[in-house]
């Protein structure tokens, strides 16, 4: 449960950073800012401390020399005025000679040198928190020894405190006390003082630079706004046009790159307009013009037929060649109102003037009343017609005149090019989808066939009989059916071995299909 | 408001047909099919004339062509409609679903489009012309209604409902049989003499129109009542 919370915040978040062209500007602004001000803030406080430790450390050593010098000039003058009995009180006094030079509080310590022999003139002195220990290194020692005399030699150390250290330095030199006897003298600084000021200016830079950093991420959120908000406007507009709102326009304000965006949108947008209004001017033609066919055709046409039934009637009264004439004309006729009727039916469909009726239809009902309707012709043609309904019981919203068409149609091919093999007729439906499919175990078509099976007045063979008088437009306008639902019709076929068309359509209107419940050509095992 | 024409004017065999089309071919023709079928036809091709004879022959029946010059075919309509309940069948050239819901809201009882073949338009005027079948008894209730059978009335309490012969057939197919539901499909069958498949929205039409006569609240039917998914049945007899 919580991998699943964490993995949709990651989702969240990534869609959020696709989505938001200113998130990411703000951003990305931030990252490299703050990556700029990192820089140049460590190197100025790494210049700062360099300077300051150098600077204190010059004086130090300085005043570590003075003070030495001022020690070792103190045994100088008790050798030279022969005072070498009493070197205790020399001692003390060199050491008051150093308090008296140095300016801060740094540790005295006066250690007899390691490589000295004999009795110590003096004890070693040193102040109560000096650690030999911990403060003077071999490395400083070997230095000392090896330094020129009245000479000072340094080295940074960590001066152990309660529980951490502090920064010092240590600065040392060698006393020759009278009799050639060495001692070494320490002075310990505490750099305590200097650290605080150097981590107050780090405190200060930081803040300063987190907050310089705030005010470009503030200041590129500001300029980012005033480009994204047109763009954002243009594209809400743009939404809006493509959903068909054709009188959205964009504000033109101004002379800038995004004012002329706004024209040239504007521009793009009054032509579109203009031309659909045309198309639907179009459109509207057309459909009047089907309207118009329609009447004009039909009423010469129905005093035709009118007039051919009559005759047809009487045909047993006449001469055999007038009789026969009847029999041509009223076949003839009946052929052609159904030509005019799929006509018509066609260029409604291709004004875009057709409206579906949907009513909640049982799709298996649908398919036995179908099937009932040909099955005159299928006895005719002794052709058997079984019906395999694994689903298809619940209600889907259908236009149920248009859909027994596209059945009728589809039987009736199945019919003609069946070759008195059984037809198998299948109705399945899933939870987003009902389909229906019609096999056949007839001639079946070549693949160059199958492209052309919807094109208009396109024959499979045309030396073949047709019994169901087809128009040639019924695949089209059944294809045409199958779309206006919403719906798919597909065809499968192979040589030798029959073809099978297969509708496939929502269940209801404006679903989406994701795919057909029946298979292409269904498998019969399956549905039975 | 008017009466359903008692059963003796109803003449099968002379009965007089007004037929309404601008074109005279088609006019000519129907007449020459309806006489050798035994009707007597008379003719009007536009809407003025078509209600002139219309009250002065006082047909048995009007074939009313929807587009006609002058006057609208559905202005005719609902003319002859508001003055008499004699059948009207529309002879409409279109196909479009939306000209058939507005002839038959403006009274029409039935349709045929063009074109059409002779049998077909005789069977739907036979139909119409048909006596309404008598049932076993003479009176049959219907919700707070009563059916006269034989007088071709229905009354609530002293009030005579006036009802065109077709309402009055589909009121009592539905009284007749109280228990029955019925499905649009045997309606058609019963009322309209359809024994295929044919257009529902000749019952929803018709049933709205009949509601919109008996019942006393028409959104909220007690008499015509639907049963959903179904079709429809009579109410309880109050």
């Amino acid at each position: 449960m919580r991998r699943f919370a964490w993995r949709e915040y990651v989702g969240r978040a990534v869609r959020l950073w696709r989505g938001s062209l200113q998130l990411r500007t703000v951003a990305l602004t931030l990252l490299l800012s703050g990556l700029a001000v990192t820089a140049i803030g460590g190197y100025v406080v790494t210049s700062v401390r360099a300077n300051l430790f150098d600077q204190y450390r010059a004086q130090v050593v300085a005043e570590a020399g003075r003070a030495i010098q001022a020690a070792q000039d103190e045994f100088t003058q008790a050798d030279e005025a022969g005072l070498v009995d009493d070197l205790e009180r020399v001692q003390s006094d060199a050491f008051d000679a150093i308090r008296a030079i140095v300016s801060s509080d740094p540790l005295v310590a006066m250690l007899r040198a390691p490589d000295q022999v004999g009795q110590p003139p003096v004890p070693d002195q040193a102040s109560s928190a000096f650690s030999e220990a911990s403060m003077v290194s071999a490395l400083l020692r070997g230095a000392i020894a090896a330094a020129e005399p009245d000479s000072v030699t340094w080295q940074s150390i960590a001066i152990p405190a309660d529980d951490s250290t502090r920064p010092g330095i240590i600065a040392g030199s060698l006393l020759q006390l009278p009799q050639g006897q060495s001692y070494e003298l320490f002075l310990v600084y505490d750099l305590q003082a200097v650290q605080q000021t150097l981590d107050f200016v780090q405190g200060a830079l930081a803040l300063a630079l987190v907050a310089l950093v705030l005010l470009i991420g503030a200041v590129s959120y500001l300029v980012v706004r005033l480009v994204i908000g047109p763009v954002r406007v243009a594209a809400e507009v743009s939404e809006k046009l493509a959903e068909g709102q054709l009188e959205e326009r964009l504000p033109e304000e101004g002379e800038d790159e995004l004012s002329t965006l706004a024209r040239s949108f504007n521009r793009m947008a009054d032509s579109l307009q203009r031309q659909l209004g045309e198309l639907e001017d179009l459109s509207r033609v057309q459909q009047r013009f089907v309207s118009d066919v329609s009447h004009e055709l039909r009423t010469p046409l129905t005093t035709i037929r009118l007039a051919g039934d009559v005759l047809y009637d009487q045909r047993d009264t006449f001469p055999p060649a007038t009789a026969r004439t009847a029999e041509l004309l009223h076949a003839q006729t009946e052929r052609f109102e159904t030509l005019l009727a799929d006509l018509l039916e066609m260029s409604r469909y291709d004004a875009g003037a057709v409206t579906l009726e949907l009513e909640p239809t049982n799709l298996v009902r649908l398919v036995e009343d179908a099937i009932e309707a040909m099955r005159p012709l299928a006895e005719e043609k002794q052709t058997d017609i079984r019906l395999l309904a694994p689903g298809g019981y619940f209600e889907a919203d259908l236009d149920a005149r248009r859909i027994r068409r596209v059945l009728q149609n589809l039987l009736g091919n199945a019919i003609d090019h069946g070759e008195a093999e059984p037809i198998d007729v299948y109705v399945d439906s899933d939870q987003h989808a009902v389909a229906i499919a019609v096999r056949d175990y007839g001639i079946g078509m070549e693949a160059a066939d199958l492209d052309h099976v919807f094109d208009r007045f396109w024959r499979a063979d045309p030396s073949r009989q047709r019994s169901t008088g087809g128009t040639g437009l019924g695949l089209a306008i059944s294809l045409e059916d199958a779309t206006v639902h919403g719906g798919v019709l597909e065809v499968w076929s192979q040589p030798g071995q029959g073809s099978c068309f297969r509708l496939t359509l929502p269940r209801r209107r404006g679903d989406e299909l994701r795919g057909s419940p029946l298979g292409l050509p269904p498998d019969a095992e399956e549905a039975s | 408001m008017f009466s359903c024409s008692p059963p003796t004017l109803v003449r099968t065999m002379n009965a007089r047909i007004l037929v309404v089309d601008d074109d005279t071919a088609i006019s000519e023709m129907i007449g020459i099919v309806l006489r050798a079928e035994g009707y007597e036809p008379s003719f009007a091709a536009d809407g003025t004339q078509a209600l002139e004879a219309f009250r002065t022959e006082i047909p048995d029946l009007v074939l009313l062509d929807l587009m006609l010059p002058g006057i609208d075919g559905i202005e005719v309509c609902a003319a002859m409609r508001a003055e008499s309940g004699v059948p009207i069948i529309m002879l409409t050239a279109k196909g479009d679903t939306a000209d058939v819901v507005r002839g038959l809201e403006s009274g029409a009882d039935d349709y045929v489009v063009k074109p059409f073949n002779p049998k077909e338009l005789v069977a739907r005027i036979r139909t119409r012309l048909r006596p309404i079948s008598a049932t076993e008894s003479e009176t049959v209730a219907i919700g707070d209604l009563m059916i006269d059978v034989a007088g071709h009335e229905v009354r609530r309490g002293g009030a005579k409902i006036g009802l065109t012969p077709l309402e009055f057939q589909l009121l009592l197919a539905l009284a007749a049989k109280p228990q029955q539901v019925f499905t649009r499909e045997m309606l058609l069958e019963q009322v309209w003499g359809y024994h295929y498949k044919a257009d529902t929205r000749l019952v929803n039409v018709h049933v709205q129109r009949l509601r919109a006569k008996v019942e006393h609240d028409p959104d909220n039917p007690r008499i015509v009542t639907t049963v959903r998914g179904v079709g429809y049945r009579a109410g309880a007899v109050t």
